[in-house]
């Protein structure tokens, strides 16, 4: 009976892409753990890991500076890497199916800026709210990226009554912008050593963080993954417009402001550990969603999957093209993911022009 | 099913709905009819609950609306509107399972077995399991509607909420689409409560209607309301005329324009041409004209231009009169949709034609038979005569022709196939009574006491010669 279920689930093609994804974020994670200055062989890579973990190791003798690099540095990289991705491109994935509308992702709808500015303050200002202690970073962005939310949306209410998406859009980029120059106020105000330390931060990156950052992001992300995973069916619902989600039976307002908050809660997290990376929420949902259908069911899981398997490739490119240097992370999003992007529009363009 | 007591609600400052009460019953068809900005779509917002209540009570099965969930009320009700946009590139039957989101349970709520029953069901009912896998994007809109319509089915609800469903919609498919709702209430019990713009197919498919005017109830009742042209006139502020479905008993309303289709009089001495061979005659009108008769073709009250009598020997008549005719009108490229013609054993060559100015209406008589054969007579009247003085005319042309009949001693009558044609101009002052006893209907017994007379000394004449010659 088990059989017949597994059977039943790899033949048909949604079983696939998921065994197809996890299989790339596997491979992508071990040639990101491998490919290095030092290059470890992946058996040492998988037996450290396992040792560590599980205490299933069986290889007699690993260098120490092996194991220090693996476990301390690397791991927790592509771990951040991995996590960061997933959230972005579960949080682009959300907007787009709340707004109705492809072109929504963190960033085009002002959470990412809201965010930044928290964290920003956070470092400038070097503060720590009693109680929180090192989690102050991500409440703080995440609390700043749903005030610019919500500023978003009190200006999208103000100007038009219905939540338009040119209007959502326009009402980003000028709550961006404002946040935008806010924080060119406080680099501009800021020491030397700081000043670069916020421009680099800002860049984006996912390097030298160590367990500590993941400690930081996994609650975050587990809670706004769940709550977002856990209304896949109003998303859907949604694509139908309110009205009809609300004759069949959504309610609306409680979806949507769960679903807002979910989003909210893994782009301030995301953004606090690694700072402004663009584009995975934009493009990896909008891919995804090409070749699964746009069923949130599925969307939502695999853009999470192929997200993390994205950011640890960039990553990895970010620290190879001018090894021994860096490239700050969102260089390199940005860099493939407009082009792509922009294929898309023009692909869509054309699909519709012959389909008709 | 549904009742709404004292309803008041709308838009904050000016309620829309000013005090309405409505009881509908299980398993009816109720249509709600209005002009636009009569409050329709806000009385349908209220009782979805998409619009405050000010004060008054809606309630679903015997419980109020605002004590339901939106889940309970789902459950219970299931709405369909217009054409709705949907975004990203779901397929038909990604859709249609949108519709089971009031049912499904657990913490993942994945489709279980029983909704995907009732999903191949609804696809089977609506016929659309052709293109289950295809986008909704990409489908025509009446196959939009008709998905979006197993959506709404796929809820399994007891009352259907409609908001102008057909809007967008062609013949073809709007009457598939209600062809199909009607079904559903006829077989499931469905109570069907629908706002329908077209006055025509909500009588023909709704048990019973309320006519809302400003925010209250003009009528509400059987779809016999509709007869009220005056009612519907003050309301929709448009020249309407009730008449009866030919073969369903509905009525149907006919809007008249306000421009008028023939502006100048025209002279009825000139308006017509007629043509005569062995085979047939031809009277051919350049306008059309009222018509009443029993004719094969063209039968009933009628607006008609060509009007034709055929030959045929006695003998010869096939089996199915229309569509010999169809072709012989065909042969003399005459168009048999605004014809009235008939077939007769009486010759061509035996018309008689009659034409005189009674009470300065000109009138002409075409009648073509003998004694002892069938009679048809054609009236050709320039004047305007409502429906009744049609008939009116009709039966004074009986009589004259049933006196003229016994005065000649013609006992053996072929009145079974005997046709008989008055064809008015419709010009001049309107006349509503036009029986035996009023001037029109002494004229119209003269002309044709007159034609059959002469019709039968022209009979008797051909007759007698072509004995004498043999």
């Amino acid at each position: 009976m088990r059989n017949l279920s597994i059977r039943k689930f790899i033949s048909n093609k949604i079983g696939w892409l998921y065994i197809l994804s996890g299989g790339l974020l596997l491979g992508i994670s071990l040639l990101g753990l491998f490919y290095s200055s030092v290059p470890v062989p992946v058996p040492t890579i998988l037996h450290i890991i396992l040792e560590k973990t599980l205490t299933m190791g069986w290889l007699d003798e690993v260098a120490k500076n092996e194991e220090m690099i693996i476990w301390n540095i690397r791991l927790p990289r592509v771990l951040l890497a991995f996590c960061i991705g997933a959230s972005l491109a579960l949080a682009g994935a959300a907007f787009q199916g709340l707004l109705r509308n492809p072109l929504a992702d963190p960033y085009t709808i002002g959470v990412s800026s809201g965010a930044s500015l928290g964290a920003v303050l956070v470092l400038f200002f070097q503060v720590t709210i009693v109680g929180l202690g090192s989690f102050t970073l991500p409440v703080v962005a995440i609390l700043f990226g749903l005030i610019s939310l919500l500023i978003v949306f009190g200006l999208v209410r103000l100007s038009s009554k219905s939540l338009a998406i040119e209007t959502i859009i326009l009402a980003g980029i000028i709550v961006s912008a404002f946040i935008g120059s806010l924080v060119s106020l406080i680099i501009s105000l800021s020491d030397r050593e700081s000043m670069t330390q916020i421009i680099y931060w800002l860049y984006g990156s996912v390097g030298m963080r160590g367990w500590s950052h993941i400690q930081l992001i996994l609650p975050f992300m587990l809670i706004g993954s769940f709550i977002v995973i856990y209304h896949y069916r109003e998303l859907n619902a949604l694509a139908l417009g309110e009205d009809t989600a609300d004759h069949i039976g959504v309610d609306v307002k409680k979806g949507k402001t769960f679903i807002l908050i979910g989003a909210s809660l893994l782009t301030g997290a995301a953004v606090a550990v690694s700072g402004s990376i663009g584009f995975v929420g934009l493009v990896i949902p909008h891919l995804v969603r090409l070749v699964t259908g746009p069923n949130h069911r599925h969307v939502l899981p695999l853009s999470m999957l192929i997200g993390g398997a994205f950011l640890i490739l960039a990553d990895l490119m970010s620290r190879t093209i001018i090894a021994p240097k860096e490239l700050p992370i969102g260089v390199i999003t940005a860099l493939i993911g407009a082009p792509v992007f922009a294929l898309l529009l023009i692909r869509e363009r054309l699909g519709r022009g012959t389909n008709k | 099913m549904i009742t709404i007591q004292n309803l008041v609600g709308g838009y904050t400052h000016s309620p829309i709905i000013k005090g309405l009460d409505l009881e509908i019953k299980k398993g009816e068809f109720f249509a709600l009819l209005g002009p636009n900005g009569s409050g329709k779509t806000t009385l349908f917002k209220l009782i979805t609950g998409q619009l405050p209540i000010n004060s008054g009570k809606v309630s679903i099965c015997g419980k109020e609306i605002s004590s339901l969930s939106k889940l309970e009320k789902a459950k219970k009700m299931a709405v369909l509107t217009q054409e709705v946009q949907v975004s990203f590139d779901y397929t038909v039957e990604e859709i249609i399972s949108l519709g089971r989101y009031p049912h499904q349970k657990g913490i993942f709520k994945q489709l279980s077995k029983e909704d995907r029953k009732v999903i191949e069901e609804v696809m089977e009912i609506t016929q659309i399991r052709d293109f289950r896998k295809t986008q909704f994007r990409l489908i025509s809109g009446g196959e939009k509607q008709r998905v979006l319509l197993a959506k709404a089915l796929a809820q399994e609800p007891e009352i259907l909420l409609l908001d102008e469903p057909t809007n967008h919609l062609d013949i073809k498919h709007t009457f598939q689409m209600l062809n199909l709702l009607k079904e559903r209430q006829q077989t499931t019990g469905l109570t069907i409560f629908a706002i329908l713009h077209d006055l025509n197919v909500a009588s023909l498919y709704a048990d019973r209607i309320a006519l809302l005017h400003n925010g209250s109830f003009l009528e509400v009742g059987d779809v016999d309301l509709l007869r009220k042209e005056d009612q519907l006139k003050k309301v929709y502020e448009v020249r309407v005329k009730a008449q009866s479905h030919p073969t369903i008993p509905k009525p149907q309303l006919l809007m008249t324009p306000n421009y008028s289709t023939s502006s100048q009089s025209f002279n009825f001495e000139d308006s017509y041409k007629m043509k005569q061979t062995e085979e047939h005659i031809h009277i051919q009108f350049d306008h059309s004209l009222r018509t009443i008769s029993n004719m094969v073709i063209g039968a009933g009250i009628q607006w008609l231009k060509h009007f034709c009598h055929f030959y045929v020997a006695e003998n010869d008549q096939g089996s199915g009169p229309e569509g010999d005719l169809h072709q012989l009108m065909a042969k003399y490229s005459i168009p048999h949709e605004q014809a009235a013609g008939t077939m007769t054993a009486a010759k061509p060559e035996d018309m008689v034609m009659v034409t005189k100015e009674i009470e300065n209406i000109q009138m002409m008589a075409i009648v073509t038979g003998g004694v002892g054969k069938t009679i048809n007579i054609m009236l050709f009247i320039d004047a305007h005569f409502t429906d009744g003085a049609l008939v009116d005319g009709y039966m004074a042309a009986t009589e004259a022709k049933v006196k003229a009949l016994q005065n000649f001693n013609v006992v053996d009558s072929h009145t079974s196939i005997d046709t008989l044609l008055l064809a008015l101009t419709q010009q001049g002052a309107k006349i509503s009574c036009a029986g035996s006893g009023t001037a029109v209907g002494k004229g119209i017994g003269q002309m044709v006491y007159s034609a059959i007379k002469e019709a039968f000394s022209k009979y008797e004449e051909r007759v007698s010669i072509s004995l004498y010659r043999e």
